[in-house]
């Protein structure tokens, strides 16, 4: 196989935990460029896609590879065998649920008008799992890689924190932090509300961020 | 809800024997690339080409049975589940079901850039037209595309291939000649396209 291409086989990859799903991050793997690509795997019963709603502009389209699948989309349910396309544009809420066990789901996603920036929360997801395995260098290898690849985000140094400070790594996490200046206007919430930051909320450097 | 079933699409099956299920067109998706294959009557299921010109990446995933990918000259047997993602866009694919049932879906765009809608789908679309020479019905299709794009340039230029088929002299020159105002290098391809043999002599024609 030449470098210029890849296989993949979704049943054989190692999921990664984002929301109460099996994530099988395609996009974070292959490194496809041109749009969101992701798929979900679960058993019967099992959450297949985490209910949420797309930000304005987003299209995403979801096509049942093997098993079934319940869809909801607003208000309305659907049996999808596989072979299924399900197109949902921004705005309205979904989710889906495995009938079968195995039952995998195919998600392409991208904003209309708008050149893809590459998920971000596909990684995190990949991180996520890896610190709850107790990875934390791979976790950490991670996210350094996407840090540096999208040095703009304030939202990855921040998460960098968060996954520091579930680990117990107060130190990491305010370094993580501290990166954070000047800081976005979002972040006073996050901090507040964020129950990722409890382990270093009693911390006097927590306190100095909130002043 | 708005959903199909690969079995449900409409299919347009291509000179080269495969069937393009036109995902996309379907669900009137504008922000990526998608659409379906299934076998035609020769097996094919992907047509052998490059993305060399639009500078695309692809993806192709086995929805259902069994396809066999010859991708840079290197043989892949897939089944369902399984994909294969071509980064490099000069690479040669093209892919044979091995079961009849066989079904791919493929997505696709240029890295770093908003997708846009390109000028194949409606190649595509009018290829079963053009070959019932059903040209007032050919030249709605192209028609149909460039009022979303008017200066499509490879729009423009194949509307102009088929207007030159249809007798339309006039038009067909108006449109090659907007065509290589937005892409001078059409005019080499003009130059040597047998579609255009019965406007290549009038003096209008851009040389």
């Amino acid at each position: 196989m030449s470098e210029g291409y890849e296989i993949l086989t979704l049943d054989e990859v190692e999921t990664a935990e984002h929301r109460g799903s099996n994530l099988i991050p395609v996009r974070y793997l292959l490194g496809f460029r041109p749009a969101g690509v992701n798929a979900w795997i679960a058993d019967a019963g099992g959450q297949l896609i985490p209910p949420h709603e797309e930000d304005s502009g987003n299209e995403e389209l979801y096509a049942v590879v093997r098993g079934r699948a319940s869809f909801v989309v607003g208000d309305e349910t659907r049996d999808a065998p596989a072979g299924t396309l399900i197109f949902v544009e921004a705005g309205h809420h979904r989710t889906a649920t495995a009938e079968e066990d195995g039952t995998i789901v195919f998600v392409v996603g991208a904003t209309i008008g708008e050149a893809f920036s590459g998920g971000g929360w596909d990684t995190f997801a990949v991180a996520y799992t890896l610190q709850r395995a107790g990875d934390m260098d791979g976790c950490r290898r991670i996210m350094v890689e996407e840090m540096e690849r999208r040095p703009e985000s304030w939202e990855l140094p921040y998460n960098m924190a968060c996954l520091e400070a579930l680990a117990g790594n107060a130190d990491e996490a305010f370094a993580m932090l501290d990166r954070l200046a000047p800081a976005p206007p979002e972040l006073r919430e996050y901090l507040e509300n964020d129950s990722d930051l409890d382990n270093i909320r009693d911390d006097p450097r927590f306190q100095e961020l909130l002043k | 809800m708005n959903v199909t079933h690969i079995d449900d699409l409409a299919g347009i099956e291509l000179a080269d024997g495969f069937v393009w299920r036109p995902v996309r067109r379907h669900f009137g998706i504008k922000a990526f690339g998608v659409n379906v294959y299934t076998p035609g009557a020769s097996g094919q299921i992907v047509e052998e080409h490059t993305e060399r010109q639009l500078g695309h990446e692809e993806i192709y995933l086995v929805l259902r049975g069994r396809v066999k990918f010859t991708i840079d000259g290197n043989e892949h047997e897939l089944g369902q589940g399984q994909l294969v993602f071509v980064r490099d866009p000069s690479l040669k694919r093209a892919g044979v079901a091995l079961t009849d049932d066989a079904a791919v879906l493929a997505i696709g765009g240029k890295p770093g850039e908003a997708f846009e809608v390109s000028a194949w789908e409606t190649w595509f679309a009018a290829a079963p037209l053009v070959e019932a020479k059903r040209w007032d019905e050919v030249i709605a299709v192209y028609n149909d595309a460039l009022a979303e794009k008017p200066d499509h340039p490879a729009l423009l230029y194949n509307l102009a291939c088929m207007e030159a088929q249809a007798g339309k002299k006039d038009e067909a020159i108006a449109h090659l000649q907007r065509a290589i105002e937005l892409r001078p290098e059409f005019a080499e391809s003009a130059a040597n396209d047998e579609d255009f043999a019965s406007i290549k002599d009038d003096p209008r024609f851009p040389r």
